[in-house]
């Protein structure tokens, strides 16, 4: 990575700045289209795409957030010229064109670079060299849609199965839910996947997926020289279920109770985020006290989430009675949850333009009740994770990722606070009733695991705070307005803080009943570059509370994938 | 071993083996592709408000140890095959809970094209937990119900693949 021309933190927050700066050193490659307020467009050859990426990086200009694959068959009207010379085969169905947008964003500001591509297995340049963040998305592209991506370290299955077949790209236009699975119909067994090459005197731990220190299925590969860990190899994909591609053969309705259950612990986000989207491309604006209602519930998802991270992560450093304390705990955020909404864990609060649950004055008086004592105990766990001698050793100093590397790599939420990086979209770009309600972030320089428990905790103080200002002034009016079954044609790029850091959709519409793409970008999936960089030289046993460190959820990113070698191309 | 062991003593010890098994019964626990919503519920269950364990139930971590496996989530093509592994790992007699409705039909992903089923096309599954996520008085009345069933001497069906 190149040295950062502009220190991090002192990014200018305002759109217009942003946008005016990339416009700027982005004149050589053509002219910056700004779609809409903080949308910036800018279309390249594809054999352009490496300079683009390091002149964003040698201004710092932001972080890539995602890189989204589109497969263009199926629209009425081709709508890039350049490569619409398809070979004139008749009848045959013209091969698939291919748009690769890459998402890199500052602050409130996303600019989307567009990449077209033609042909059977096109090829596009890789920009994990000068982006890492970008490898784990390349990779995806290329075992989703079939792209060539150059100079990325491929080796083995990433998402799908070792038994996949070779030419079955499930996220092309072509391939249906239904002829996928008649292609891969022999039920896979699959070798112990990612395996770190053989070597005399290595000394390889592998851990999971089936793992008592793992709550989700993950494989990692551990080399280690007496207690030190000397590599790594990460192999998930064992939840990968294939939801952007079951997104696109479901209604716009249906599809909000689909990726609610894309994260059990994080469902209203998910669908928050969608239906923020959804109403954008339909020109509906939910009425504000439906927007509050989101917030709110957003909020306490945040507090429920942050205290089962608690409990989790106290149980990997062995403090099992802190793990049962902030559980019961959690019980009192389940419980407002279930009594305002019905469920523990998918509330299904949103629908298309609204909320279905109203707020009446005794929940609100039952939920300020529940919020002020676990604003007490969570004094009491600030004091514990920040007095407790035992536990001081296990986190301070441990995994420190320093600011710059964090920036660069582009991790999100309270992992990157706790590395000093001011990146928290309710501030930086205020959706729903964030512009009303306005959040101060908690961000910390500790930058070791201690700094991560020390966010999250005091992120609940912040989020007790939003949830009483929030029923304080809890706008009148309706819950919900009319959103038509078809939406008209477009793209819209969400993004929303999720309890794990920015949340980002891209969801594409061609008018019909039915979104054309759904591309989901988890936190998680941005944050395994802070385990993979700091995992080698730390011990063995503190490898669980690294994991732990980035809240990860294998459930919200193996609907993508992820492998990863650091030894090659290391952050 | 069992040869040399007279029947009335075998039926003796038989009967000692089930007693200790009802009384305390050790959970393994795998998700074979859950959204996580159920697993949580099942860590939920055995946290201070449910604490399952007052009921004599542990969740431990190997299937070697284990009597019960509690499975969550549809299963996707990656998981199968460790599904499956885990549960031969398992020592007889063996019972499966399966929690959630993903576990049941696929739930809400069905018909994604890397779901291979639910739990029951690939071990047998003695409880079925509905809900999408069950509560965790559901979770501990699948494990009771389970139970009960091995009092009344109702035995599991075989594994069939």
């Amino acid at each position: 990575m190149s040295a950062p021309a502009v220190p991090p933190n002192e990014l200018k927050p305002a759109m217009q700045d942003a946008a005016d700066l990339a416009v700027d050193f982005l004149k050589p490659w053509g002219a910056v289209q700004q779609v809409r307020e903080g949308r910036l467009d800018l279309e390249v050859p594809a054999e352009q795409l490496p300079g683009v990426a390091r002149m964003l990086a040698d201004h710092s200009w932001g972080y890539l957030s995602a890189i989204t694959g589109l497969d263009l068959t199926q629209d009425g009207k081709a709508d890039s010229a350049e490569e619409s010379a398809a070979p004139a085969g008749s009848d045959a169905p013209t091969p698939p064109r291919f748009r690769i947008l890459y998402h890199f964003c500052r602050g409130a500001t996303v600019l989307t670079v567009k990449v077209s591509a033609g042909g059977e297995h096109p090829t596009v340049p890789s920009i994990s060299a000068i982006m890492p963040a970008a490898i784990l998305q390349e990779r995806e592209l290329a075992e989703v849609f079939g792209m060539h991506v150059t100079d990325i370290p491929a080796r083995g299955r990433l998402l799908l199965s070792e038994d996949w077949p070779e030419n079955l790209f499930p996220l092309r236009k072509r391939n249906t839910p239904g002829q996928i699975r008649e292609r891969i119909s022999t039920p896979s067994v699959s070798p112990a996947a990612a395996a770190l090459p053989e070597k005399a005197g290595r000394f390889v731990v592998p851990i999971g997926p089936q793992h008592p220190a793992l709550k989700e299925p993950a494989h990692f590969e551990l080399e280690v020289d007496g207690e030190i860990v000397k590599d790594v190899s990460l192999r998930l994909g064992y939840v990968h279920r294939g939801i952007e591609k079951a997104a696109e053969n479901r209604t716009w309705i249906h599809n909000l109770y689909l990726v609610e259950r894309i994260c059990g612990i994080c469902s209203h986000i998910h669908a928050t985020a969608y239906a923020l989207g959804v109403e954008q491309l339909a020109g509906v604006t939910a009425p504000p006290r439906a927007h509050a209602i989101r917030v709110l519930f957003a909020e306490m998802e945040r507090i429920h989430s942050h205290l089962l991270w608690l409990g989790v992560a106290a149980h990997q450093a062995g403090f099992d009675t802190l793990f049962m304390f902030s559980w019961r705990d959690r019980e009192t955020i389940m419980d407002l949850l279930e009594e305002v909404s019905g469920n523990r864990v998918n509330y299904s609060v949103n629908v298309l333009g609204g909320v279905k649950y109203d707020i009446d004055a005794p929940r609100s008086d039952a939920i300020r009740r529940g919020i002020d004592s676990l604003e007490r105990r969570s004094r009491h766990y600030l004091d514990i994770v920040t007095a407790d001698e035992s536990f001081q050793r296990r986190t301070r100093g441990v995994g420190v990722f320093p600011t710059e590397q964090a920036d660069a790599l582009g991790v999100v939420g309270p992992t990157a606070r706790a590395s000093g990086v001011r990146r928290d979209l309710r501030v930086d770009a205020p959706y729903s009733a964030y512009k009303d309600f306005a959040v101060t972030p908690v961000v910390d320089q500790g930058c070791d695991l201690a700094a991560r428990f020390v966010v999250r905790i005091k992120e609940l103080f912040e989020s007790c705070r939003l949830v009483r200002a929030i029923l304080d002034a809890l706008p009148a009016g309706d819950l919900r307005a009319e959103v038509p079954r078809r939406i008209p044609e477009g793209e819209v790029i969400s993004r929303v803080e999720a309890p794990r850091g920015e949340l980002f959709y891209y969801v594409r519409s061609t008018g019909g009943p039915m979104p054309d793409r759904v591309k989901v970008r988890t936190p998680s999936l941005a944050n395994w570059a802070y385990v993979l960089s700091v995992a080698i030289g730390l011990k063995l046993a503190d490898i669980p509370m690294v994991v732990v460190g980035i809240d990860p959820c294998f459930s919200c990113n193996d609907r993508m994938f992820t492998v990863r070698r650091p030894g090659g191309a290391a952050p | 071993m069992s040869a040399q062991i007279p029947q009335t003593l075998k039926g003796i010890l038989d009967r000692i083996a089930l007693w200790s098994r009802i009384n305390s019964p050790w959970l393994v626990h795998f998700n074979s592709g859950s959204c996580n919503g159920c697993d949580i519920e099942i860590l939920a269950t055995l946290a201070p408000r449910w604490d399952l364990e007052r009921l004599g139930v542990k969740l431990w971590g190997s299937p070697r140890h284990a009597d019960v496996l509690v499975c969550t989530g549809p299963v996707t093509r990656q998981s199968r095959d460790r599904l499956f592994r885990t549960y031969e790992q398992m020592p007889s007699p063996k019972f499966v809970v399966a929690v959630g409705s993903c576990g049941i039909t696929g739930g809400a992903f069905h018909g994604c094209y890397n779901i291979v089923g639910d739990i029951g096309d690939v071990i047998p599954v003695n409880v079925y937990v509905p809900g999408c996520p069950p509560r965790p008085e559901a979770i501990i009345d699948g494990v009771v119900q389970l139970l009960t069933q091995l009092k009344t001497g109702a035995r599991p069906p075989e594994a069939a693949i």
